[in-house]
């Protein structure tokens, strides 16, 4: 199901293919603003939201701190309880966990909630190989399914497809045409999926949060599929990231009021589950088996890396690919990868220890902080990107182009005499390319700024030029500066030089 | 290989165990400093202190946790007694057309005797037989009818918790649920439902805790709000007294 391989190999090829798509556009455009809308709403009316993104941040960070304690506990209380704990260091090994339960319970069917830490393992993919259905059940990502697409945002995983796409994927299902009707289309779709709840052999579902002092893991969802699979299926499997971990229920509060206030705006959604081990004898539902794969995949290697630490406290709520700008532009495809938006351009490569693996994403980013802003429990990550790019350029794995263009950028600019003489060349060179004011030219160092924009043509008297005579005139304004302001100003300037400012940047 | 499936979990159990040995010591290893036997000291444990005394009169809680729950698409009503529940729902019954119900084995609703008031409804009580398939029982009915644990007025939650007389598919699989709400079980802040589960402490905790705010619903298709995706898509919540 993963396309991946078949998409075009750098961000900006993928977000050429993203941008041409005017749908998309839009509708990544309208579901983020309404979700950011949602959040600010929902967090205003909340009140004192720093003072509890504070909290969220303590306790992630000390969860984080003390992973191998919490880690340990869960463990030893999940099995307590009944659960079948495993842990796999890498993808590989937890698809292999998985599907050694789904051949030793001769699974026909797997029934899925959403869960990105098998969309990380391409869980899918590998259950189908050995001839085993695996149904994603959340209404979003089951259309993508049957699309044979990756999820794009998220929390909204089908954020890219318009009502009549989905008629069409779902009236081929139905084998009858399906009115492009909201309610008609998820009618059908509950119809189904309630077949498939009922007759699979293994339910399978991601985890929000898992509670070390009492073993249990907690959904957060919408639609009441998490319920489902964990509810109806004899045997239940949970794909869990090592850090998902918090110690307490009275820790949960905190992040249930962080959580869906960040992802859509609710003061909570509709479902949130604490399940604690498989189904007690005398009980008539819930799952006879219950395994929990505990799972690394790079996580471990942002412990004791002090510029990125702070991204195992990440809940993935969405609120970074909502405030995003070059989200909202380009959409979560993209990013190329499982995690989109900023959480996505910084988990992706830091998942990977290799750098030369790195993608380009860590350059999708304007570093506007805006991100940082949004996060319920202030990862940032504005920082992190720049972090990555420092890195990939410390190892060698640079731009050589983007070196090499700096370098000459700097011989030539690095001389007042030399930067005029560009800047005539400029004026001059120009003619032949100018249009309209503008230059659209789709050539040599302007091809990747004039795709998307138009450069502006340099005017015929630059600001240099005109430096002398706007010196003059401010020089003039300035003796008749009101002696008041004038000294307000110069208070000001001395406040600063006394280390002022440090409430800037206060993540750390 | 394993000759039963119980032994081949065995097994599994004893890779995981020494698996869970070097994972931890390699988390500890990465953290610098050896593995903390002693439970750390956790200054920040759940809400701000401004929070934990945050208390709304029991009025303003029934009105708040109406005003959240109707925003979520959900139905709420007062009633004196659940004399007055059964009613309600029977009522709602003969409205609806509803001919299968499923309720819970709760002491509450044995005493309410909804049978009483509806004779021509198929009322089944969850768990009373074992040879029957309970969940397609649940699946196929049109009211499943439960009486909550707890109810927060903040997030218009309802809070049920799992048992032999208390089915987890009771508050999911019909297409409307009724949940009745003693009054006193309702209480302003999230918390105060949550910390009865760290108080319990694991051995005590049901294989199911549910926080429920309303209708089923989904906004994946174009972000035109969905109702009743999987779970219920019509919710009552009934308080009485």
């Amino acid at each position: 199901m993963s396309t991946a391989s078949t998409k075009p190999g750098t961000v900006k090829e993928r977000a050429g293919l993203a941008l041409n798509d005017e749908f998309l556009r839009k509708a990544v455009k309208f579901t983020t603003e309404r979700l950011r809308s949602g959040k600010k709403a929902a967090s205003e009316e909340h009140g004192n939201w720093d003072d509890w993104r504070e909290r969220g941040r303590q306790i992630r960070l000390h969860t984080i701190a003390h992973l191998d304690y919490y880690l340990n506990l869960f463990a030893d209380n999940a099995r307590a309880n009944g659960v079948n704990v495993h842990f796999a260091e890498t993808d590989v090994e937890a698809v292999k966990i998985a599907l050694a339960i789904a051949e030793r319970k001769q699974a026909k069917s797997v029934v899925k909630s959403k869960s990105m830490v098998t969309e990380e393992l391409h869980l899918n993919h590998a259950l189908e190989k050995i001839g085993v259905e695996a149904i994603e059940t959340d209404l979003g990502e089951y259309i993508i399914q049957l699309a044979g697409e990756t999820p794009s945002h998220i929390i909204i995983p089908a954020i890219h497809k318009n009502r009549y796409q989905i008629a069409d994927l779902l009236s081929a299902e139905a084998g009858e045409t399906l009115a492009p009707d909201t309610q008609i289309l998820a009618g059908f779709v509950r119809k189904k999926l309630r077949e498939k709840f009922l007759e699979a052999d293994i339910g399978m579902t991601g985890c929000n949060f898992a509670i070390a002092e009492t073993g249990s893991m907690v959904l957060f969802e919408n639609e009441g599929n998490a319920r489902m699979v964990s509810t109806v299926p004899k045997t239940q499997i949970t794909l869990m990231g090592m850090e998902r971990i918090i110690p307490s229920f009275e820790d949960l509060e905190v992040m249930a009021t962080l959580l869906p206030r960040s992802a859509t705006g609710q003061k909570l959604t509709v479902y949130m589950s604490g399940i604690t081990g498989p189904r007690r004898t005398e009980d008539a539902d819930g799952p006879d088996e219950m395994h929990i794969i505990i799972v690394d995949n790079g996580r471990s290697n942002q412990l004791g890396d002090p510029e990125f630490q702070e991204l195992l406290n990440c809940i993935r709520c969405g609120a970074c690919l909502n405030a995003c700008p070059v989200y909202r532009h380009i959409g979560g495809h993209a990013y190329g990868g499982t995690y989109s938006g900023p959480i996505g351009a910084v988990l992706t490569p830091a998942l990977k220890k290799d750098e030369s693996q790195w993608d380009d994403i860590a350059n999708a980013s304007s570093l506007c902080g805006a991100c940082y802003e949004a996060c319920p429990v202030k990862i940032p990550l504005h920082d992190m990107l720049v972090y990555l790019r420092r890195r990939k350029v410390e190892s060698g794995n640079g731009n050589l182009l983007e070196s090499v263009g700096m370098k000459g950028f700097s011989t030539l600019l690095g001389g007042s005499k030399r930067m005029r003489g560009v800047i005539r060349l400029g004026q001059l060179g120009q003619k032949l390319v100018e249009r309209d004011g503008g230059i659209r030219i789709k050539l040599g160092p302007l091809k990747g700024w004039n795709t998307y924009r138009v450069t502006p043509s340099l005017p015929k008297q630059s600001f240099r030029d005109r430096w002398s005579t706007i010196q003059k005139e401010t020089q003039a304004e300035g003796a008749t500066l009101d002696p008041a302001l004038k000294a307000r100003m110069e208070a000001v300037v001395a406040e600063r030089k006394q280390g002022g400012g440090s409430s800037h940047g206060g993540h750390a | 290989m394993a000759d039963t499936h119980k032994e081949w979990l065995k097994e599994l159990e004893t890779a995981s165990k020494s698996k869970q040995k070097s994972f931890i010591d390699s988390i500890s290893s990465k953290l610098g400093r050896p593995r903390p036997m002693e439970k750390p000291a956790h200054p920040f444990r759940g809400a701000p202190d401004f929070w934990r005394t945050f208390e709304w009169s029991e009025e303003e809680r029934i009105e708040r946790f109406g005003a959240n729950f109707k925003a979520a698409g959900g139905h709420v009503a007062r009633l004196a007694s659940f004399d007055e529940a059964k009613q309600f729902i029977a009522d709602k019954a003969a409205e609806m057309s509803a001919k299968y119900i499923i309720r819970q084995g709760q002491p509450e609703l044995e005493a309410m005797n909804l049978e009483d008031a509806m004779p021509d409804a198929r009322i089944t009580v969850w768990n009373t037989d074992e040879e029957e398939n309970w969940r397609a029982r649940a699946a196929e009915a049109d009211f499943g009818v439960v009486v909550a644990d707890y109810a927060v007025a903040y997030t218009g939650s309802i809070t049920v918790v799992s048992a032999a007389n208390k089915g987890r598919s009771v508050s999911l699989l019909p297409t409307v649920l009724f949940a009745i709400i003693p009054v006193e079980r309702l209480k302003t802040r999230l918390g105060e439902a949550l910390i009865n589960f760290d108080q319990a402490g694991r051995e005590n905790l049901p294989a199911g805790i549910h926080f429920i705010s309303g209708p089923s619903r989904s906004a994946d298709i174009e972000n035109d709000l969905t109702i009743g995706v999987h779970g219920p898509g019509v919710v009552y919540a009934l308080f009485v007294g």
